[in-house]
């Protein structure tokens, strides 16, 4: 008997896959079962927001940047805030800046539980899904309390944050920190032991250090490959070096120690907000020049901060005039869904799922 | 290193390759030529001093004079900051890849190049990236692409 | 008497009457038998829709309260008729054909999915004499016929012809296949000591109360059962061992191109698929029927059927999903080999006498 015959055959992963987070589209050359090659398709997301941030004002930039990322939107408000204050000079009221952190540092976990939760539905545990956006729910509400929105935030406007919290946030806040860090047991306790957790993800798709440097990873995931850096640390902006947090840094870069390590800095997160509450001072939320008819001096810069994806930058040019001259948005997905062929091939299909949800990506970042 | 030494060790050691430019704030913006560009970048990178292996990120721009390349890179393991930039003349705009070196220069040389028409050299694989694959109306990035209410329907038979 | 299908006696009355009533209008007497058998199956197919039903609603009852979710509320007390409104609504739905199906196994594989799942209730023991025939053979037979679930999914993977719905009939064929052998060596377990493969000998050998049962036969009792009932979930493709219809990777597997009453078979064929093997290990390992006489033995088989789906639920709710080259591994290397070391123990338990 002669060998069998055997073909390879293309399967078309998404635009529309549960498993793509979005709309994100892997062409996947496929020997049975086995991945052979991951081609990544994107840009059915696309909405042009750079093309648009050139035809608005800096102040109609923010609620626009709010959607392109819109798991954090506070994030987006923040690194464009960031840019044009260090484009413009503006000092920051202090009680802006800790109400900054404290926003951040909520939005960080709120992703960082639907993280989790999406990631366990990914590997076939439903549950965990809704204990995750259960916590998150509680972050949700403190944003809706404090701006009025839930998803787009539209809350920290150049040089400032558009309006003070409410008397009740820090004892609300304070009690859902309690009771997110008395669940975490909880949700360790799901899966970080679970036996089948450990075989669908331990020693899966591991991202080498010097692969993931080479294309631009960052966040989380960098960290889970053994690389301390994280951009609160290294190139702290805002008040992030009055803090006192740990970096956590795993070694094997599996899609095991990305998920640890996420749960990891909601405990950090948690640390931080803290102790922003514990220091929050009274004071002006604005600086006098955040106004709606804000300008920036002609000159370009390159704000990033960390995100809960990874860097998150805006290069913002301007030549004195009412709208910016170019705004380009980076998010950490694009990078991370970049290196996906590099290290994602020769492994089954349902490893593939595991590694897309680990590496957390989102699609409204990636294609803008 | 602090910015006041790294800016003084490029100085002395990139000082004929490297300008810096007065419009940059907050980090260090120097303009390169774009013939000197791949071997700065490859020194910049190998240098045992600065090691700058990762590329944040990499974007074109329409001055409405003419286009810019800007690279904005940092160095893992000794912590630094740096912008690199190349000015291109409209009617010279084609550039090296950079993708040898810091290799996830790769998409976003693709998305300047379906942006704004910028031609990368030697990349391995150039095609649309954002854009659709029947896009024929231009470059939607440039600052005479001028279309206010430009929808695209999606075509019937 | 000694046509009738049963050896009636709960329900001994009616059918006593309605043979009396088909005599007295005048029906030849050749009729009545399959008349009556005509009305079993009809007992039967009503009743396992009813549970199918209820098991869906129960189901997501369960899922619900697990992840702090309040699950169906609309429809009557706790969305009690949720699922019969789910079922008349997938029946008003249009049935969307793919141009490029397979057309006659596209269509039949839905058909025989469902009519596999019944097939096993014939020899099925619902109470004390409650049985539709016992054959001498009764275990034998449904491990014959609940394999045709295997086929069906494969003709459902080939004949919509699109390459998730392949991957996933492969996937399942692959696993049932795998899983078959440890089931049914799990069972042997039980049949040496019975000695008969006829489902109401294997009840009556356990008859009495909680340590006349085999799941308490040690030590090859409890080991039987664990590796059969982990079998059976892969059987059956629940989560852990869902992969043929893993949402998340082949989006939903075999029936993804199936849609309107042809989905809802396949989906009311694996709820009823579910009660089976529950069905199954209650009467092979809970001693069946029996318990204190004062309940009626149907209740008895009721209640044990559902802890045992109950938990199977419950497996669902807190598991990730395997992926498929560990499941056959966990399969070929760790289930068969105990299975097998069980059997033997069990062999030499039986040839020894050490067993009461």
């Amino acid at each position: 008997m002669g060998e069998l015959r055997t073909e390879e055959f293309i399967v078309n992963m998404g635009p529309h896959h549960p498993s793509t987070h979005g709309v994100c589209r892997l062409v996947l050359t496929m020997d049975g079962e086995k991945i052979v090659k991951i081609e990544p398709v994107i840009g059915y997301l696309h909405r042009a927001i750079e093309k648009i941030c050139e035809n608005r004002t800096y102040m109609q930039c923010i609620p626009l940047l709010d959607r392109f990322e819109y798991v954090t939107a506070m994030s987006c408000n923040y690194v464009f805030s960031l840019a044009a204050e260090r484009l413009a000079q503006i000092e920051v009221p202090e009680r802006a800046e800790y109400l900054r952190v404290i926003m951040l540092e909520l939005n960080r976990i709120a992703s960082h539980l639907l993280f989790y939760g999406v990631t366990a539905m990914d590997i076939g545990a439903y549950t965990p899904f809704l204990y995750g956006l259960r916590e998150r729910e509680l972050i949700i509400d403190l944003f809706e309390m404090t701006c009025g929105q839930r998803l787009t935030y539209n809350y920290i406007r150049i040089g400032g944050v558009s309006r003070d919290i409410p008397k009740e946030f820090i004892p609300k806040c304070r009690e859902a920190l309690k009771i997110i860090s008395g669940k975490m047991s909880d949700y360790e306790g799901l899966l970080n032991e679970n036996p089948i957790w450990l075989e669908r993800t331990k020693g899966i798709a591991v991202l080498p250090k010097e692969l993931a440097i080479a294309y631009g990873v960052s966040g989380p995931v960098l960290r889970a490959s053994g690389v301390q850096y994280d951009i609160r640390k290294n190139d702290p902006y805002s008040i992030y070096d009055r803090f006192d947090f740990e970096i956590p840094v795993r070694y094997n870069g599996d899609c095991y120690d990305r998920y640890l390590l996420r749960l990891d800095e909601i405990r950090q997160s948690i640390k931080i907000i803290t102790q922003a509450l514990d220091g929050l001072p009274d004071g002006d939320i604005k600086s006098k020049k955040s106004k709606m008819t804000f300008k920036a001096p002609a000159g370009e810069v390159y704000a990033r901060i960390e995100n809960s994806r990874g860097e998150m930058g805006v290069y913002l040019m301007s030549d004195g005039g009412k709208t910016p001259l170019r705004v380009k948005t980076r998010g950490a997905s694009y990078n991370h869904v970049q290196v996906l062929p590099h290290f994602g091939t020769d492994m089954l299909i349902a490893d593939l799922v595991a590694n897309f949800a680990t590496l957390d990506v989102i699609m409204p970042e990636v294609d803008r | 290193m602090t910015k006041e030494e790294l800016a003084a060790y490029i100085q002395e050691k990139y000082g004929e390759k490297l300008t810096p430019l007065e419009s940059g704030r907050y980090d260090l913006l120097y303009e390169v030529s774009k013939d000197n560009l791949l071997d700065v970048a490859q020194s910049l990178k190998d240098d045992e001093n600065l090691q700058f292996d990762f590329l944040c990120n990499l974007l074109g721009a329409d001055t409405k004079e003419h286009f810019e390349v800007i690279y904005n890179i940092a160095s893992i393991y000794k912590n630094l900051r740096l912008d690199l930039k190349v000015i291109l003349p409209y009617d010279a705009a084609e550039i090296e890849s950079v993708q040898k070196i810091w290799p996830a220069a790769n998409w976003y040389e693709r998305e300047m190049w379906e942006m704004y028409g910028i031609e990368v050299k030697n990349h391995n694989d150039l095609k649309l990236l954002l854009l659709p694959d029947d896009w024929d109306q231009g470059f939607p990035m440039r600052k005479d692409w001028d279309a206010p209410d430009f929808v695209r329907l999606p075509e019937v038979d | 008497m000694s046509f009738w299908p049963i050896a009636v006696l709960e329900l001994y009355p009616v059918f006593s009457w309605l043979h009396d009533l088909l005599a007295s209008i005048g029906l030849p007497s050749a009729w009545l038998q399959p008349l009556i058998y005509l009305l079993l199956g009809a007992m039967i197919f009503g009743i396992l829709s009813l549970i199918a039903l209820f098991l869906v609603w129960w189901e997501r009852k369960i899922a619900a309260h697990i992840q702090q979710r309040f699950g169906p509320m609309r429809h009557g007390w706790h969305g009690w008729y949720q699922t019969i409104m789910d079922a008349v609504k997938l029946l008003q739905k249009e049935d969307i054909r793919v141009v490029t199906r397979d057309k006659v196994v596209f269509f039949w594989a839905p058909v025989i999915c469902f009519v596999a799942a019944f097939l096993a209730y014939v020899v099925m023991p619902w109470g004390d004499g409650l049985i539709v025939a016992d054959l001498n053979i009764g275990i034998l037979y449904i491990l014959a016929v609940t394999t045709f679930t295997v086929i069906s999914l494969l003709m459902a993977g080939w004949g919509s012809n699109n390459k998730y719905a392949l991957l996933g009939g492969m996937r399942s064929a692959a696993q049932v296949v795998s899983y078959e052998v440890p089931m049914v060596v799990s069972i042997l377990t039980v049949i040496i000591f019975v000695g008969s493969l006829s489902m109401v000998d294997i009840v009556k050998s356990q008859s009495g109360l909680l340590f006349n049962w085999y799941i308490f036969r040690f030590p090859f009792g409890p080991i039987a059962f664990i590796t059969y009932l982990i079998a059976a979930t892969a059987e059956v493709n629940r989560t852990p061992f869902d992969i043929p219809e893993a949402e998340q990777e082949l989006v939903s597997g075999y029936n993804v191109e199936y849609s309107g009453m042809k989905f809802a078979m396949f989906f009311l064929a694996e709820f009823v698929n579910m009660f089976t093997v529950s069905a199954i290990a209650a009467t092979l390992f809970l001693g069946g029927w029996n318990g204190w006489e004062f309940i009626p033995s149907w209740i008895w088989f009721l209640f044990k059927t559902l802890l045992i789906v109950l938990l199977l639920m419950l497996f669902r709710w807190t598991y990730p999903r395997l992926r498929v080259d560990q499941l056959m591994e966990f399969a070929w290397k760790f289930l068969i080999p105990v299975t097998f070391a069980n059997l033997i123990v069990a062999g030499i338990f039986k040839y020894l006498g050490w067993y009461w």
